[in-house]
């Protein structure tokens, strides 16, 4: 049985149409990469996941458990957990605050101390201004923080929009290392939101491209970089970005 | 020197009134962007359980009868339960309408509740004694202070630090205030809706109660139309606090009240009558200068 399965789902905001029969897969402890250009539908797509917003038509299940239709609060009680784009984090509280939102729904109590302590280890920057207001925080300590925070619902199935945006590559590259060092600890299943082929090539993993609301082209992370690659040869280095 | 020391304990004490309302109303506004213009009817209904029903100028007690200690306790639960039905009856059906239309519909809740009273007990004000001990004067710095004003301020005290504590100290205070930041981030991190809204309707009608109770024991009246005065100044002083903001809307009541004393002491007697005259024209002035209100963060940007 699939982790995730996502069946024909469209979204739509009032009339305007942002997901067209969408359908992909994702199998226990993989690693998924969306990749597309800006107003493609890649949030979107992670959002009706989420139930932040309705789908307008498809089905959407977690391990054979219907999601769709259900409230966001239900759909983080089954195991899914979401850094969202621009990381939305609670800037007017503190740091261990917003890591403790996500502790309520939590049964084991006793390990959240222990895994906050575990997310100070693995951002032991987050450790040293536990106290301080988040929203003072740089771009890539909320990064670190709203990942943080996700892990602290205890979640089976992560998703992470856009880790990259507005970061330097080195702090990129701290995050993805944490993701992966992560999903392999805890076999976590992983659904990310990159733009940069090569960025993901070098993660590893698998990758759907979605255009205009519709999955285009689905394979190995490799090829879609190898591609892109040859495009840049042909068509110039438009897209070197960190490649 | 009395007088100075009596305005300022008039000016707190008024203050610390428009204070609990304020918060009352931006509780509600930063969990769900409803502005709950039936949150003095709550007030007002709050007044009237304390009586037994009828139409005569003079009340009589019915929960008003029972001890302080029962009372309070009993009218805030009560003001609670008010609030909860209040919401779990109509605005959870507005979740997903426009702020305007929940907006609309707490207006029509509000006269629900109005006429509710007046078919109960009738137009005419009445005559209420709770607590008439309390507005014996007492001497403190130089100013004879009626003891209620003193219980008010102490009160107005304890609410607004055991609310602070509550935001800060209880897991439902962190969902709440993670909830008033931002709503649907909070419900992706398990945060239930239903269980933040019912706590945040709540604790705004306990807080009508109390201030039922005030307002009650301060003026001697049970008027029908007794919340839409305090509700306008209450919903002013949230909008100068900036909307939704808890420390915004008691720095704004108390704001509020001290100007307003400040004016009737100070206006020449010709313009005292048109006092509230000039304590509008200045929240104008307020808001043309800061419409996102006075203490809002700079950084915290508008809601949507
Ligand atoms: N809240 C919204 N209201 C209306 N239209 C939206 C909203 N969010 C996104 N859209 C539109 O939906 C489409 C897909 O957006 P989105 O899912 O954010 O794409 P991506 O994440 O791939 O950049 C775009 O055309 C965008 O303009
Ligand atoms: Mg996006």
């Amino acid at each position: 049985m699939a982790k995730l399965g996502v069946f024909d789902v469209s979204v739509r905001y009032g009339k305007v149409p942002a997901l067209n029969d969408v359908s992909l897969h994702l199998n226990e402890g993989e690693r998924m990469f969306i990749s597309g250009p800006n107003g493609a539908g890649k949030s979107s797509l992670l959002r009706a996941i989420s139930g932040a917003v309705a789908t307008s038509h498809g089905r959407i299940e977690m391990d054979g458990t219907i999601l769709t239709g259900r409230p966001p609060e239900a759909i983080a009680r089954q195991g899914l957990s979401m850094v969202p784009e621009g990381r939305e984090i609670f800037g007017s509280m503190t740091v261990e605050e917003n890591l403790r939102v996500g502790t309520g729904i939590r049964r084991d109590r006793s390990a959240i101390e222990s895994d906050i302590a575990e997310i100070y280890d693995a951002f032991p920057i987050l450790g040293q201004r536990r106290n301080a207001s988040a929203g003072a925080l740089s771009g890539g300590q909320q990064q670190m923080l709203a990942i943080g925070r996700a892990l602290m619902t205890n979640p089976k199935l992560m998703m992470v929009d856009e880790p990259s945006l507005g970061l330097a590559p080195n702090i990129v590259d701290q995050v993805y290392d944490t993701l992966v060092a992560l999903q392999q600890e805890r076999g976590l299943t992983l659904l990310i939101v990159e733009q940069s082929s090569a960025r993901a090539a070098r993660v590893g993993g698998r990758m759907v491209l979605l255009r205009g609301g519709a999955i285009v082209d689905q394979g190995d992370a490799r090829e879609f970089a190898e591609k892109d690659l040859l495009k840049d040869a042909y068509f110039g280095g438009a897209k070197t970005e960190d490649a | 020197m009395g007088t100075v020391a009596q305005l300022f304990f008039d000016a707190v004490s008024l203050g610390g009134i428009y204070a609990m309302a304020a918060l009352g109303i931006a509780l509600i506004f930063g969990v769900m962007n409803l502005v709950n213009f039936a949150h003095g009817e709550y007030i007002a209904f709050c007044v009237f359980a304390l009586i037994v029903p009828s139409t005569d100028a003079v009340a009589v007690m019915f929960l008003g009868k029972a001890p302080a200690l029962v009372l309070i306790p009993a009218l805030l639960i009560l003001g609670a339960l008010m609030a909860m039905t209040s919401e779990y009856v109509v605005f959870r059906h507005f979740r997903r309408a426009d702020p305007v239309a929940m907006m609309i519909a707490s207006f029509a809740l509000g006269f629900v509740i109005q006429n509710g009273l007046l078919a109960i007990y009738g137009s005419r004000p009445k005559a209420i004694s709770l607590w008439p001990s309390l507005n014996t004067p007492i001497h403190v710095a130089g100013a004879d202070v009626p003891l209620l004003q003193l219980i008010v301020i102490i009160a107005t005290l304890l609410v607004v630090s055991g609310l602070a504590l509550l935001l800060k100290k209880t897991r439902i205070g962190l969902e709440m205030r993670a909830a008033a930041e931002n709503f649907t981030m909070a419900r992706m991190l398990g945060v239930r809706a239903n269980v933040v809204i019912t706590g945040a309707f709540a604790l705004s009608g306990a807080l009508a109660a109390a201030v039922a109770m005030i307002m009650v024991t301060q003026t001697g009246v049970a008027d029908v139309r007794m919340g839409g005065s305090i509700m306008l100044v209450a919903f002013i002083a949230t909008v100068i606090g900036g909307m939704g903001s808890l420390p915004g809307a008691v720095a704004a009541g108390f704001l509020i009240g001290a100007v307003s004393v400040l004016l009737q002491a100070f206006l020449p007697l010709d313009a005292r009558p048109f006092r509230d005259a000039f304590l509008y024209t200045l929240v104008i002035v307020c808001l043309l200068l800061r419409p996102q209100g006075l203490f809002a963060s700079p950084n915290s940007k508008p809601r949507v």
